[in-house]
């Protein structure tokens, strides 16, 4: 006896999002060829370049009328960014392509969404969608110098080290600034604080959060 | 050693000017310069605060001037040619300052001069110093293009100031896990760079 009856929702969610089924009813005489070139699209659109040339030559080159055209391209949009939110990990191949056969897709151009989410374009596309999110500057480029000024126009002797260390970071700026040696033994041991605290929760969130 | 102080003109008016003063006000007028040294760019003492001198201290304004100058100047030399208390003394014994003056002057240097040495040696030509470190460990559960991904991520806030300003000036800076080992290992390169020279 299976140990469950019913089938966990689909990968879509409770609902099904307007633009998937206007594209499940606008695949009537779609062949496989204008299938796979608008599909192409798509995926470039996904990996961020510019497709409008590409896009207009398609739709020209077609007899479905673009406002058809158009419903399909926003439903395979949708689908592709949907199955790549979520980790390879959790969505089987298998239950996608159960979740596409539900929505009546025909099943070649089931097999060719499949090879797109689950193929070797998926870290691309992970990527490319990962740009848009808010985040933080992260760190580019670390540079540094370590200097003992041995005298100033104040003092003589003055024999003290410091750091000087230059950060070029993902929004474009550059950062300038010395560090005192104390400043940088405090900076060093959080650093080193902080990942030991990742390491503990790596340990114990992998078991707390079901997934 | 060698005088580190030449007694030129300008040092000799001073001088004389110094010795008319009360020893007990000069006492004070000496802390406070030697509270100030290390700050470029800043008036020890303000416009009004400096009329006020005058009357306190009975010198015309040129007067005050040169003794403030002066003071400040006997006070640079002594901490660039990082003088003992007693060297000083005599010292300014040479240039015909009152012993009483020159011992003042010489107990002052004795308390506050290791502490300006100090702050002066961390005055190191930078447009800016980091002056506060401090993080956040986030877990980050989703974001618009990624669900349910339970990935490490901190936040380090680097606060750097302005040598003469007060304003804190906050870097933050994202981390992965493995942004943040790659960033640990160039820490502890420079700390080897650093053992080095000790």
């Amino acid at each position: 006896m299976s140990s469950s009856n019913v089938k966990d929702s689909s990968f879509l969610g409770g609902r099904i999002p307007p633009e998937i089924e206007s594209m499940s009813k606008n695949l009537k005489d779609v062949d496989q060829e204008l299938f796979r070139k608008l599909l192409k699209v798509v995926v470039s659109a996904l990996e961020g370049k510019d497709c409008r040339e590409v896009m207009k030559s398609v739709a020209e080159s077609s007899v479905i009328p673009q406002e058809r055209l158009s419903h399909i391209i926003a439903g395979m949009h949708r689908v592709l960014s949907e199955a790549i939110r979520i980790p390879a990990s959790l969505l089987k191949q298998e239950a996608f392509k159960e979740d596409l056969r539900e929505l009546r897709i025909p099943e070649d151009f089931i097999t060719d969404f499949s090879s797109v989410v689950f193929g070797n374009r998926r870290a691309t596309l992970e990527a490319a969608s990962s740009q848009n999110d808010p985040h933080l500057p992260t760190l580019e480029e670390f540079k540094w110098r370590v200097d003992v000024s041995i005298s100033t126009s104040s003092l003589a002797r003055a024999l003290q080290p410091s750091v000087l260390m230059q950060l070029k970071l993902s929004d474009g700026s550059f950062q300038r600034f010395e560090v005192p040696v104390s400043k940088f033994q405090e900076l060093r041991y959080n650093v080193a604080l902080i990942l030991k605290e990742m390491n503990d929760l790596e340990k114990r969130s992998i078991l707390k959060i079901q997934d | 050693m060698t005088s580190i102080i030449k007694e030129t003109q300008s040092i000799k008016e001073a001088v004389n000017f110094i010795n008319t003063v009360d020893v007990n006000k000069f006492s004070r007028l000496l802390s406070r310069i030697i509270q100030k040294l290390h700050v470029k760019g800043e008036r020890t003492f303000s416009e009004e605060e400096e009329e006020k001198l005058q009357a306190a201290l009975t010198l015309d304004k040129h007067a005050l001037d040169l003794v403030l100058e002066t003071t400040a100047f006997i006070l640079e030399q002594a901490v660039y040619h990082s003088i003992k208390p007693a060297s000083l003394q005599q010292q300014l014994e040479e240039i015909h300052l009152n012993s009483d003056k020159a011992e003042v002057f010489s107990q002052a240097w004795a308390s506050a001069g290791p502490e300006l040495v100090e702050k002066l040696k961390r005055n190191i030509f930078a447009p800016k110093k980091l002056d506060y470190v401090s993080w956040q460990l986030n877990l980050q559960m989703a974001q618009s293009s990624q669900a349910r991904m339970k990935c490490p991520s901190a936040v380090l806030q680097l606060g750097v100031r302005n040598e003469d300003s007060e304003v804190q000036e906050n870097i933050f800076v994202e981390f992965n896990h493995q942004q943040l080992l790659e960033f640990y290992d160039k820490l502890e390169i420079v700390q080897g760079q650093l053992d080095s020279l000790t």
